[in-house]
């Protein structure tokens, strides 16, 4: 077959055939992978909720969901005696490369539990360790950083403290210690470090708002 | 034309990465762990594959005039095709190349391949040629990876080499794919020549 010439039919229905068949071949596998999707998501939530208050203690509860206002969504976890373990909240801020998803857990004095970043774009290998940096042993406890990569970076950073377990937003200053904040940031990811800092004191904030109602 | 010669010319004569010197940016920013290299470099080599396939099948049916919007549509919707079934079947690899995925669309050696190949060639050819380059480049960035990983955390594939004092991490950083890439380059260069 001869190739097409480059007239205006031709060119049109060319681009609009080939435009037409990809958006059909999308919205089949749209079809197929949305319940995994879905799935995947909700088992991400339920995981993320256990983790964030209960940790791996193998205690079992109900959840009870309540959005509130501003977009902040409250998971409250109340054990089988009918005691409030712990609440989640999920909050959203811009991160780095994108939309920054935190669930913190809080107990009913405002400690957190613990945390998980539930979605997130931020830089593979820089970034992306907001999932498991602020939950670490700190710099200081374990002797992270090499010395000449102190010497290449030109820094020579104090033992400090990057580990948000048992903090309390309301108690203390949670921002990253370059804006004078007790915690360290990321290393070489500040506006992640900040980012996720804020979702925290937002999820705090939201918190005791309904709380305290 | 013989079909392992044009695999063979994507992997050494024509790799992307080391020769052709395509694409740096998805090869600069996702070679921070090996795994994350190689998962890349399989993810492009999936798109590379099909879009080199589809493009040599549809080449008489697409006009010179509109061919560049006709080569993007094919390449974005394989580049959406594999974001959705990564999502839904491997969520990990997903969070972990999250942002560089979309990016294939505009990575050059798909277009440039789709272009400078596919348009020319038949359509078993062109899959061989989306074999070789996306193998090419899937070796290339594993091998930044594995450098990278084994200076800047001390480990191989995940599993932990050298301890924590040991680690140089610029390696991790930006900085240090530029460097692992130049030393690459000057060895592949080198090895090459003689």
């Amino acid at each position: 077959m001869k190739k097409l010439e480059s007239n205006f039919v031709n060119m049109a229905v060319s681009l609009l055939l080939i435009a037409a068949a990809a958006a059909a071949l999308l919205a089949w596998v749209h079809e197929v992978t949305r319940v995994p999707i879905e799935k995947i998501n909700a088992q991400t939530l339920s995981d993320g909720i256990r983790s964030v208050i209960v940790g791996d203690r193998p205690v079992e509860f109900e959840v009870e969901s309540q959005v509130g206002s501003d977009g902040y969504t409250f998971y409250r976890a109340v054990g089988r005696d009918g005691q409030l373990l712990g609440t989640a909240v999920r909050s959203e801020t811009e991160g780095f490369g994108g939309t920054l998803t935190v669930l913190t857990g809080f107990d009913p004095d405002g400690n957190i539990l613990g945390y998980e970043v539930l979605e997130h774009s931020e830089t593979p290998g820089l970034g992306a360790q907001v999932n498991t940096w602020f939950k670490q042993l700190s710099r200081g406890d374990s002797d992270s950083q090499s010395a000449l990569g102190m010497v290449i970076l030109g820094r020579d950073e104090p033992a400090g403290n990057h580990n948000i377990v048992g903090m309390n937003p309301g108690r203390d200053d949670m921002t990253v210690s370059k804006d004078g904040g007790q915690v360290d940031a990321i290393t070489a990811s500040t506006i992640t470090s900040r980012a996720f800092l804020l979702a925290v004191r937002n999820a705090y904030s939201a918190y005791m708002a309904t709380n305290n109602k | 034309m013989n079909y392992f010669k044009t695999i063979l010319n994507g992997i050494v004569r024509e790799n992307p990465t080391f020769v052709l010197l395509l694409g740096m940016c998805p090869t600069l920013a996702t070679t921070t762990s090996a795994l994350n290299g190689f998962g890349m470099g399989v993810a492009t080599m999936f798109v590379l594959i099909c879009s080199n396939t589809f493009i040599s099948l549809l080449k008489n049916l697409i006009p010179d005039g509109v061919r560049i919007p006709c080569y993007i549509v094919v390449i974005a919707s394989f580049v959406t095709i594999l974001q959705m079934v990564m999502q839904a079947y491997v969520p990990d690899l997903y969070k972990t190349l999250g942002i560089f995925i979309p990016l294939i669309v505009v990575n050059c050696i798909i277009l440039g391949r789709a272009e400078a190949f596919a348009a020319k060639n038949n359509v078993l050819a062109s899959l061989c040629d989306g074999v070789g380059i996306g193998i090419g480049f899937t070796l290339a960035l594993t091998l930044l990876g594995v450098v990278r990983e084994f200076f800047g955390k001390g480990s191989f594939f995940g599993m932990q080499i050298l301890p924590e004092s040991m680690h140089i991490l610029v390696f991790v950083l930006a900085p240090g794919a530029f460097i692992t890439l130049g030393y690459l380059l000057a060895i592949v260069n080198r090895v090459s020549r003689s």
